[in-house]
């Protein structure tokens, strides 16, 4: 089961690979210790001999505990390092000379050329491109700046009866999402990338999103807004 | 023309165009269909101002009365107004307030499952026809439709447009009038208390039946009213954690009922928003928080052999602040403006002039809960340092007591900082200070830094206390003493520590610094080791054992199912790029449901069978206490399960409604919708199925049978005392002595023990005072 983006798929694997060793591993002893060490019928034996007002006798192994202390440590560890591989895509630098691996902001007329490494399981593009997000309570502005409307183009569209912003993004481009809030602390999640960051009025933030299939889905706000909160959303419309 | 009234007639036409344009509803009318929410009260009053009578609508192949889910083909059609020009003649609208529609060709579309409107190409037609699915309920359908006559010149000049309306029978009639949510809350609430009222009466009229009166009655109101003894406290605790989980029950089942299907209408988004921020505070602040407060008034002073607290009348005080924080909290609600920040406030929203003014009492409450914990933290840790029994080292304590003792360091070192930020919020709304001001310089993150340094710990506040019920629990239970006793204290003491360093994780998209985020990344991993570490120790506690199957034991197995559970799935947020796609999501939900409730509710229902014998001297009844569990333990897992999958395949929290992937965006599958269903349907079972164990309390406070000092053949000092203690709990002339069966370490402190006795005073000195 992959999530929802190659994003980071192969760490979602592995993930759900390990908690089911884990589960496999503390359930299966949970269960043979709940069904065979139990007292017959009736009957309350005094294994430790527990007395009332008698700290009882101390029952431990240091090999073992340390066994167990030692045990989730390698494996936090071990999360932690390939949890570090797809931070890039998500972290990179804004600029090939501070090794981000999009390139510079695209000159006119340069193509971005995204594209899925399965091999280092990074995005790599030639260049990238450049959109503004301002979040409003409680509908989405875009801003195209001077894209040409092939990469970019903004208009509006019926969703669930209302009408919504959309905005038209081109397959296989690179885009640096500049944003910031007029107002409060708001969220926008383009769900089918698996990404979100806050926008926060007065402070500028940035995302990478990476358009990399032709689909249309849905942008949501996933940060708390007030009232319409629930029905800000936009369109996102990727095409070839 | 002169210029004048060139200027003039501009200046006419434009303010008609304003006004026009601010009276006139957001109606769409396009090439492809009308829709949208005005027009079901305006019309299509792009076409003309009102409606034109002559424009006739017949609307054929809807019956009478209809048979539950049955198709029926229908046929719209109208005549009049302009005359037919063959391309663009005309459009309709059709809603449907049951049932749905389905398209049968291309000149009608679907806006909504019960509403239709034609196409472009339907443009060209006066009769369209679509399928109506009638609905299973068996109510009333009403119908409205709206048409366009139109002349086909391309401008709306010259159009007319009609609206009909019509009802179709159900077998079951036109059905009840919708409940105002706000309403059934407060009357459920109503009904709760007054429950509460009889039950308290009840207890009252149980202790004499002879001397039912109000002369016998006030007195002993005002005994409890008054009392500063440590058992009642912490009854009083329960009592009120109790009714609050009953009341944050109830705003869960309103919000799931909400959930149940897509575009539901229960409740506003604005209740919504305030069900979801009282459900959360509720159930952490006014049900968990008691609930840990009851047992460890309870159960503390028993177990290290103290006759009650340090500080009685502060414990007293700490109660008190309690239930009236609790009427603040909830003060909006019964105005209507029941605060919608959510349980974490975050700013500036909560500063903002569009939050509700319950904001205002809401962070009034809490600021007293913040006065009553920070007091609770004093007086525990004092007791504990003070008063334990002669022999009980700090290593010899019980584990229950150990967790009390760490849940309230946490909070003693992390609640200022939430005062402090609710006393900030609380000034800017009130005297217009400018903390979170954006335009004066305010900072919204420093809010989510102080509530987060405190929203972490208190969450592991919450869950460490059933850490050291399910250690006594499984031992007692498996009749063997704990499996690692030192390395249980250390994993308390390690969560402890961790839980300080780890509050970033909550704000991995707040834009906070990437570094600070990639180090709490690795700080929150180490979460796992300690929590490990507990587990392992509890299995190997029944190694070797011999388990006696009783209620609080199947309760404490199901604690280490769904903590286990809870805490793998926690394990996929510190990773920051799945974080990116699982925060703020259904995921979220199922992770700290799988804690606070498969952790903190499990471990209190152990506590509560495994402690009620010793709290009223009678025993609960085992058969209702194994049907509570089963059909509990199956319903919640009904509940938090698939929403992992809802929340992995994209569903956000604190949201009134979610969307179903249509024809032209990607969004949740249709299944979706059926799960959320599901989800609703096991609420109700669970929250239904935590009446089982209400009822078996009451009953056997009345029926039960007399309970033993020791039934379960526990080692700790609560069980040497009579079930129920008497007050004080231990004669202050003659208090219990600990004796060790580890005799070699008995009484021997560590070096950290005897570096420590050097700064004290000796006892057979006395301070010299200046």
């Amino acid at each position: 089961m992959g999530l929802i983006t190659p994003l980071y798929d192969d760490l979602w694997n592995e993930y759900v690979l390990w908690s089911a060793l884990v589960g496999l591993f503390t359930f299966g002893w949970l269960y043979h210790h709940s069904f065979y060490y139990t007292a017959k019928e009736g009957e309350t034996p005094n294994i430790d001999n527990l007395e009332v007002g008698v700290f009882p006798k101390e029952y431990d192994n240091l090999k073992l505990e340390f066994a167990w202390f030692i045990a989730p440590l390698m494996l936090i560890i071990y999360l932690t390092f390939i949890s570090w591989a797809p931070l890039d895509n998500l972290w990179s630098a804004a600029s090939s000379e501070d090794g981000g691996h999009y390139g510079n902001e695209c000159a006119a007329g340069e193509s971005s050329n995204l594209m899925f490494n399965d091999d280092t399981g990074l995005y790599e593009a030639d260049c990238y491109e450049v959109f503004g997000i301002t979040g409003y309570q409680w509908y989405w502005e875009f801003d195209c700046f001077d894209l040409s409307e092939d990469l970019c183009a903004v208009s509006t569209t019926t969703i669930e009866g209302k009408d919504q912003p959309l905005i038209s993004l081109k397959a296989n481009t690179a885009y640096l999402a500049v944003m910031d809030s007029n107002d409060v602390t708001h969220a926008p999640w383009f769900v089918s990338l698996g990404i979100k960051e806050d926008v926060l009025p007065q402070q500028t933030t940035t995302q990478w999103v990476l358009a990399d299939n032709v689909e249309n889905f849905l942008l949501l706000c996933t940060e708390y807004c007030g009232d319409d909160h629930a029905y800000m959303i936009a369109g996102v419309s990727v095409h070839a | 023309m002169e210029r004048k009234t060139l200027v003039t007639r501009s200046m006419v036409a434009l303010i008609l165009i304003s006004i026009a344009m601010v009276v006139s509803p957001a109606v769409n009318s396009l090439p492809t269909g009308v829709g949208g929410t005005g027009i079901q009260s305006s019309g299509c009053n792009c076409h003309s101002a009102v409606p034109t009578a002559t424009v006739d609508i017949t609307v054929d192949g809807l019956p009478e009365e209809y048979n539950a889910s049955e198709t029926y083909t229908v046929t719209v059609s109208f005549s009049g107004g302009p005359v037919e020009s063959g391309i663009n003649s005309g459009g309709f609208n059709l809603w449907a307030s049951g049932g749905e529609f389905s398209v049968l060709d291309a000149t009608v579309e679907s806006r909504a499952p019960a509403e239709v409107t034609h196409t472009e190409a339907g443009n060209d037609y006066r009769t369209w026809t679509v399928e109506w699915i009638a609905p299973s309920h068996g109510r009333d359908v009403d119908f409205i439709v709206h048409v366009n006559s139109v002349n086909g010149d391309g401008a709306n000049s010259g159009d007319e447009w009609n609206r009909y309306d019509l009802t179709v029978a159900g077998s079951l009639g036109p059905g009840l009038d919708p409940a105002d949510p706000f309403t059934v809350l407060a009357t459920l609430i109503i009904i709760s208390g007054l429950l509460l009222t009889i039950t308290i009466l009840y207890g009252f009229y149980r202790t004499n039946p002879d001397v039912f009166d109000w002369e016998h009655l006030a007195p002993w109101i005002a005994d409890w009213l008054t009392t500063t003894d440590h058992k009642k406290i912490g009854t009083l605790y329960f009592v009120q954690g109790l009714f609050f989980l009953g009341v944050g029950g109830i705003l869960a089942m309103m919000i799931r009922l909400q959930l149940a299907g897509p575009d539901m209408g229960f409740i506003s988004q604005d209740q919504y928003n305030s069900f979801f921020t009282l459900h959360g505070t509720t159930m952490i602040f006014l049900a968990a928080m008691p609930l840990i407060n009851g047992f460890a008034n309870w159960i503390v002073p028993l177990q290290i052999g103290a006759p009650d607290l340090a500080l009685p009348r502060i414990n007293a005080l700490s109660f008190w602040l309690q239930p009236f924080a609790a009427l603040l909290i909830f003060t909006g609600v019964f105005s209507g403006q029941g605060a919608d920040t959510g349980w974490t406030g975050y700013a500036p929203y909560i500063v903002s002039t569009g939050a509700h003014t319950g904001v205002t009492m809401w962070v009034a409450g809490q600021i007293m809960l913040v006065a009553s914990s920070t007091l609770t933290g004093i007086n525990f840790l004092t007791t504990m340092a003070v008063m334990r029994a002669e022999g009980m080292g700090w290593m010899q304590m019980p584990l229950f007591t150990w967790s009390i003792l760490v849940a309230n360091l946490m909070l003693f070192l992390s609640i200022p900082a939430f005062g402090v930020g609710l006393i900030q919020v609380y000034l800017d709304r009130t005297i217009s200070t400018a903390f979170y001001d954006i335009a004066a310089g305010g900072d919204p993150l420093l809010w989510s830094h102080l509530f987060w340094y405190f929203g972490h710990p208190e969450v592991y506040v919450v869950i460490v206390p059933a850490f050291g019920v399910i250690s006594e629990v499984l031992a007692t239970s498996a009749r063997r003493s704990i499996f690692g006793y030192k390395s249980m204290v250390l994993a308390m003491a390690g969560i402890g520590i961790v839980a300080f360093i780890v509050y970033g994780h909550h704000m991995f998209t707040s834009g906070m610094s990437p570094n600070l985020r990639f180090i709490t990344m690795l700080t929150t991993m180490l979460v796992a080791v300690p929590t490990g570490v507990k587990i392992f120790n509890w299995l190997k506690t029944l190694h070797g054992g011999s388990l006696v199957y009783r209620t609080h034991t199947l309760w404490a197995l199901g604690f280490l199912v769904t903590f286990t559970l809870g805490g793998i799935s926690g394990m996929f947020f510190p990773s920051i790029t799945m974080d990116a796609h699982l925060h703020e999501t259904y995921f979220v939900v199922a992770h700290f449901h799988y804690v606070l409730v498969g952790g903190t509710v499990f471990g209190f229902f152990a506590a509560i069978y495994y402690w009620y014998p010793k709290m009223t001297g009678r025993m609960l009844d085992e058969k209702l206490g194994t049907l509570h569990f089963l059909t509990a333990f199956v319903t919640y897992n009904g509940i938090f399960w698939p929403m992992h999958r809802l929340g992995v395949i994209g569903m956000p929290r604190r949201t009134h409604t979610y969307f179903i992937t249509t024809e032209d965006f990607t969004a949740l599958p249709e299944w979706a919708a059926d799960w959320n269903m599901f989800i609703s349907v096991c609420a109700f079972l669970f929250f239904f199925s935590n009446f089982i164990l209400v009822a078996n309390m009451l009953i056997s406070l009345v029926r039960g049978q007399k309970a033993p000092a020791d039934p379960w053949g526990g080692w700790s000092f609560e069980w040497m005392t009579a079930s129920p203690p008497p007050t004080p709990s231990f004669d202050w002339n003659n208090l219990p002595v600990l004796k060790d069966a580890n005799e070699h370490i008995a009484n021997e402190p560590s070096a950290i023990g005897r570096w420590f006795n050097r700064l004290m005073v000796p006892e057979d000195q006395e301070e010299v005072s200046h």
